[in-house]
């Protein structure tokens, strides 16, 4: 556990030191260059477009970044070999596996609430609302990426950075797609082990204040529970087959 | 709890590598048994491609084996508990770029299970071990190959493991680090510590190895100790020094000469030694050196690979 908690330190560590911060300021100029131009407060219906545009302003830079860190963590380290200096000792692929994963999902987390604050602060100045309303879709970005990233991990322990980002991309559309693929219930209804990322569409209730409700929330944190621990189990089994 | 005295203990082992759309190829290693006495130095020698990286890979649980077991102080070595009193250094190691070698040596001491309070002190102690002082709070960006090297051995050792596995320690090394790391390894030897080290080098191994397995085509080719293996009885190499030419009388006798300027090596029989030091004496040379001759490592492995391909067994 230990060993685990110090994987993770240091792989956190390692995406500051890459300068992932400069990502959440990149953002904060985006969003405070578009200050100027946003709708004044008191004309009805536009503090929901701004918070529709910061959740999905939100939600792809932390797809990007979330690809972006995971897709060649674990297949670089495996390339240079500087995995061989962590695996030689006493720890197992889990460990390192599940430390890797724990790290960069929490700098994802990180960045997305700073993002998040940015979000705030300028909905502070435009429209004079703090829109705490926002850190439900904090939480479901996070939590979405947190499966997405234990996607790419378990998949980079095969294979390189393209074929992670393919197959993560399919799993996000597939996720969302649910009622395309599978349909109304049938006779054969397996929709419910369908492995949906449905829970996470929050913007009808966060932006446009469909409610929100302790359900809502409850169904995310087990869809992330559910789905990245399947993903992370596949990855332990392809990791722990493989020569290094 | 068996063979409570043989710190490494390899039985059978076996790879054959995946080749992907091949059938499978021949197995890189095949069969090597190794047995390793606790605080021996023991050498893993052989050419290029003959199989001890993966050897050594299988016994830390790096690579698979196809075959095999493979034991550290009797517990699986393959497992992550049995490699508790191991430490490994790769094959030209390489570390994450962008942190100090002060950070870097504190996470391997973490992993390692040394005591937060006595990370740092050990860290700094080591460094200076392996010669890399003052380089704390350098980036490992910054770092030479052979500084490289010398932080691979200071990770490798930091949590004080009772077996120590040295893939080719003296690569990138020059003269001096050569030195240090021969001098490192025979004082881990001395506080009881058990090494078992690769090299494709003779000089690397005969000054410090109690004992030496041969392997050559994945297979143990032979084990003994270096003097055993390699010394080639009843005949002694000398050195001299100052004869543009070699006397008459010593020319009769002697094998393989080399000239370098002035300086001749040659080889004759035991029995011829006396005499020909006189005859080099009076011809006005001085004799530099007298040692039992010794196969060089290149002419044993020719030997051996010509032995394999006629099926005559060693
Ligand atoms: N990952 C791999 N996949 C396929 N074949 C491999 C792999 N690693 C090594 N081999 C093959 O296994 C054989 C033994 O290689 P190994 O690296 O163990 O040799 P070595 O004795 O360490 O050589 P060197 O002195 O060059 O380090 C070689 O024929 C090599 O081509
Ligand atoms: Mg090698």
């Amino acid at each position: 556990m230990s060993r685990m908690l110090s994987i993770a330190r240091a792989v956190i560590a390692d995406c500051v030191r890459r300068r992932v911060p400069y990502v959440v300021v990149l953002f904060a100029g985006i969003l405070a260059a578009a200050i100027p131009s946003l709708p004044d407060y008191g004309v009805g219906v536009e503090p929901e477009v701004f918070r529709e545009v910061a959740l999905a302003l939100m939600y792809v830079a932390a797809l990007v970044l979330s690809l972006a860190l995971a897709a060649n963590r674990l297949p670089s380290e495996f390339e240079r070999r500087t995995a061989y200096s962590v695996l030689s000792k006493q720890v197992s692929r889990w460990e390192y596996l599940l430390g890797t994963w724990l790290g960069l999902s929490a700098v994802v987390a990180a960045s997305v609430a700073a993002f998040t604050i940015v979000v705030q602060a300028v909905a502070l100045i435009s429209y004079g609302d703090f829109m705490w309303v926002l850190w439900v879709g904090t939480l479901s970005i996070a939590l979405e990426m947190g499966v997405i990233v234990a996607v790419a991990v378990a998949v980079s322990t095969v294979s390189g950075p393209v074929v992670v980002v393919v197959a993560s991309a399919l799993i996000l559309f597939v996720g969302h797609s649910r009622s395309t693929l599978v349909g109304g219930a049938g006779a054969t209804d397996l929709s419910l082990f369908y492995p949906s990322l449905d829970s996470f569409n929050i913007m009808l209730p966060v932006a446009y204040g469909g409610g929100v409700s302790a359900l809502m929330v409850l169904s995310m944190v087990m869809v992330f529970v559910g789905l990245s621990g399947i993903a992370l189990l596949l990855g332990v089994v392809l990791l722990g087959k493989r020569d290094l | 709890m068996e063979q409570a005295n043989s710190a490494i203990r390899v039985d059978g082992a076996r790879k054959v590598y995946k080749t992907v759309g091949r059938s499978p190829g021949r197995a890189a290693v095949d069969g090597v048994s190794l047995e390793v006495e606790q605080g021996s130095i023991h050498g893993l020698l052989g050419p290029n491609g003959a199989g001890k990286t993966t050897t050594l890979k299988m016994l830390i649980g790096l690579v698979k084996p196809t075959e095999g077991t493979f034991k550290i102080l009797g517990e699986d070595s393959t497992s992550p508990k049995g490699r508790r009193f191991l430490g490994f250094l790769p094959e030209q190691p390489y570390f994450p770029q962008h942190i100090t070698a002060m950070q870097a040596l504190r996470f391997y001491g973490q992993l390692a299970g040394v005591e937060k309070q006595d990370i740092d002190g050990r860290a700094v102690e080591l460094l200076g071990k392996v010669g890399l002082d003052g380089t704390e709070r350098t980036e490992l960006s910054k770092f030479s190959r052979g500084m490289l090297q010398r932080l691979g051995i200071a990770q490798a050792i930091i949590g004080r493991p009772a077996v120590v596995v040295l893939d080719e320690p003296a690569s990138g090394l020059d003269p001096v680090g050569q030195r240090d790391i021969r001098n490192l390894m025979l004082e881990l030897r001395e506080s009881g510590t058990t090494v078992l080290l690769s090299s494709h080098q003779l000089s690397e191994v005969e000054a410090v190895c109690d004992r030496v397995s041969i392997l050559n085509a994945g297979k143990v080719a032979a084990e003994g100790h270096i003097d055993e293996l390699l010394n080639i009885s009843g005949q002694t190499s000398i050195r001299v020094r100052g004869l543009d030419e070699l006397p008459a009388a010593v020319n009769a006798l002697a094998g393989d000469v080399a000239v370098s300027g002035s300086v001749w090596v040659f080889s004759v029989e035991d029995s011829a030694v006396r005499s020909v030091v006189d005859a080099v004496d009076d011809a006005g040379g001085a004799v530099m050196s007298l040692a039992p001759k010794r196969e060089s490592l290149e002419d044993y492995f020719a030997r051996l690979i010509a032995s394999a391909r006629t099926g005559v067994a060693s």
